[in-house]
């Protein structure tokens, strides 16, 4: 029988090899796909993040964390599918219009789909229009990232234009990145700023609940 | 608080700095002036009129390249007129470089193509006003790295027009250069000039999953950037920057930093101390988790001190205490928040903190924690003015 705590740690310690052949013997154990995510790779990654605040882990332990993971849910999503699981939401995540930095909107991005929100990842360089047309396609959260301070007023503009579409009571905002600041946040209206990819998953999860 | 008489020139006052003496006051400099900053803010003055007229400690940057005909080299008869940042290419006939605009982006955009006897490499870069920035990488696969470690060509540093522009400058400031970065886009530490070959999160995997070949990589890098700094000899430059901003802890590890940044940057240190030179090493974001790490390379300097206000983690006190009596610290203030947007008041307090933690004995050279694109000139000249009257006398 597949131990999850096996799983827990080949996710924390970034062995994708192991965590596909854990999650394939997890499965053909008979175990549920939702406990299979919840128990084991949500789990995961929860430690990943407290390791990353605790100062523990850097983003190099993240990244191969988070490949681990969704190497593990590439497996594991068709049965989510077919058990009726549903994400926790959906986040349509992507850097500003001008902006082309985008280690720190991947990692975010991967933190998030492993604590078991779906992803819409509309890349780099994102104008506002498209953060509009990913509420209208079902997103409920809005995460923009910017690395300079040229770029950060296009956050505002989304800010913006997501209320001119009358969409703002449907969404959730949060914003992050190396100038971005909890005072920017409230400047511009946006629901929560994160400062890492750790606190990214925490604000989401608590704004979404 | 008035401003004590100078008793040094700018060279002296920030060599001093740089080598462990005291200044007669605070050194106040900054790092590269934008193009953009210039243009819009400064009616497009040169650095050279910017460092006049707010009266500040100046450099100025110089990085010219030489050929040598004895192996085959020549200047790059297709690059045109050298760009902001740049230094002449070396081209070999197994070394050409070809570049073309493409149409219908957005932003200019512009093909390289690295043509070898093996075979083509290519990348694409994109710029707009503020910044340039790689569109397709340039390691598409592994052996990739084969062509750059048999055909790149490298620089060679040209002492004598360095030394022209050291007498020219004379007492006004520091003659500053950079280690070699790759051809056409890239950073001077051989970790951060890999990050511009290839997205640096697949370097990152790559440390896990293929650490020979990263050191494969890194020791191509590292063969090229030795020469230049060996062709350093007797060129009158007063500090060179080495690393970039893909080493810091807030892209890498402590461990990665000690496995693939250390062992190779501390080797191209000690080659330029060898050669009679000076270096900083510039970390732009999170530097807290690798100050020991940084210093133990032995640089002469260390730059930028990002202050948590602009997305890094330093504590500048914290940081003079654990390295501050081995290596210059440059940098530290918060230009996000004390450049722009905030009363004359505000920004003389920031200049007086960083004083403050970092200035006790000197050792320290206050700037901006690297460039700025938007900054008021009021507050500026608050910023030099204020740092004037920070005196060690």
């Amino acid at each position: 029988m597949t131990d999850l705590e096996d799983l827990r740690q080949s996710i924390i310690e970034g062995d994708m090899k192991s965590t596909t052949s854990l999650v394939e013997s997890a499965l053909a154990d008979g175990l549920e796909p939702g406990t299979i995510l919840n128990d084991g790779m949500i789990a995961a990654m929860t430690e990943v993040g407290r390791r990353f605040e605790e100062g523990e882990y850097f983003v190099p332990e993240m990244l191969i964390a988070a490949r681990a993971m969704q190497a593990g849910l590439k497996i594991l999503k068709p049965k989510l599918v077919d058990s009726g699981t549903k994400p926790l939401g959906t986040v349509a995540i992507g850097t500003v219009k001008g902006d082309l930095h985008d280690i720190g909107k991947s990692l975010v991005a991967m933190m998030l789909e492993g604590a078991g929100f779906e992803i819409m990842d509309l890349g780099v360089d994102v104008p506002p229009e498209k953060f509009v047309e990913a509420i209208r396609g079902g997103a409920q959260v809005i995460a923009m990232s910017a690395l300079l301070t040229t770029t950060m007023p296009n956050m505002r503009a989304t800010v913006e234009a997501v209320k001119q579409a009358g969409l703002r009571d449907q969404s959730v905002i949060v914003i992050g990145g190396a100038p971005v600041t909890q005072a920017y946040a409230n400047e511009i209206g946006a629901d929560a700023y994160a400062p890492d990819a750790s606190a990214a998953v925490r604000v989401t999860r608590s704004l979404i609940s | 608080m008035t401003i004590a008489t100078a008793t040094m020139t700018s060279k002296q006052r920030m060599l001093a700095a740089l080598d462990g003496r005291l200044p007669d006051r605070l050194p106040v400099t900054t790092h590269h002036l934008m193009p953009y900053f210039l243009d819009k803010y400064m009616n497009g003055i040169t650095d050279q009129a910017f460092f006049d007229y707010f009266d500040m400690d100046a450099y100025v940057w110089t990085v010219p390249h030489r050929h040598d005909p004895s192996q085959g080299e020549y200047p790059d008869p297709e690059q045109g007129e050298i760009g902001f940042l740049e230094s002449r290419r070396v081209s070999t006939d197994d070394w050409r470089v070809y570049w073309e605009k493409l149409p219908g982006y957005e932003y200019q955009t512009v093909r390289y193509r690295f043509v070898t006897p093996k075979g083509t490499l290519s990348m694409v870069i994109q710029s707009n006003e503020h910044t340039a920035w790689v569109a397709e990488y340039l390691i598409k696969n592994k052996r990739d790295i084969d062509l750059l470690g048999e055909y790149m060509t490298a620089p060679k540093c040209d002492v004598e027009a360095v030394n022209r522009t050291a007498e020219e400058f004379g007492e006004r400031g520091l003659v500053r250069g950079h280690i070699c970065c790759f051809d056409v886009f890239g950073q001077p530490g051989c970790w951060q000039d890999a990050a511009c070959l290839m997205k640096v999160e697949d370097l990152i995997y790559a440390t896990y999953d293929d650490p020979e070949w990263v050191h494969e990589l890194l020791k191509i890098l590292q063969r090229r950037k030795m020469i230049y700094i060996q062709s350093l000899q007797g060129a009158r430059f007063d500090i060179h920057e080495l690393g970039g901003g893909s080493a810091s802890s807030t892209v890498i590890s402590p461990k990665i930093f000690e496995k693939f940044v250390a062992p190779y940057d501390k080797e191209l240190i000690a080659a330029a101390h060898h050669a009679g030179q000076r270096i900083t090493y510039h970390t732009c974001g999170g530097m807290m988790p690798l100050l020991e790490l940084i210093a133990d390379m032995g640089p002469d300097a260390m730059e930028t001190f990002t202050p948590p206000g602009m997305g890094a983690d330093v504590n500048l006190a914290e940081a003079k205490r654990r390295i501050g009596d081995r290596v210059c610290m440059i940098g530290g203030f918060d230009q996000f928040h004390y450049l722009i947007d905030c009363a004359p008041e505000d920004t003389r307090a920031e200049v007086r903190r960083c004083f403050e933690e970092a200035g006790a004995n000197g050792r320290y050279i206050l700037s901006p924690s690297d460039h700025f694109f938007d900054a008021d000139p009021e507050l500026i000249r608050a910023f030099a003015d204020e740092a004037r009257r920070c005196s060690y006398r």
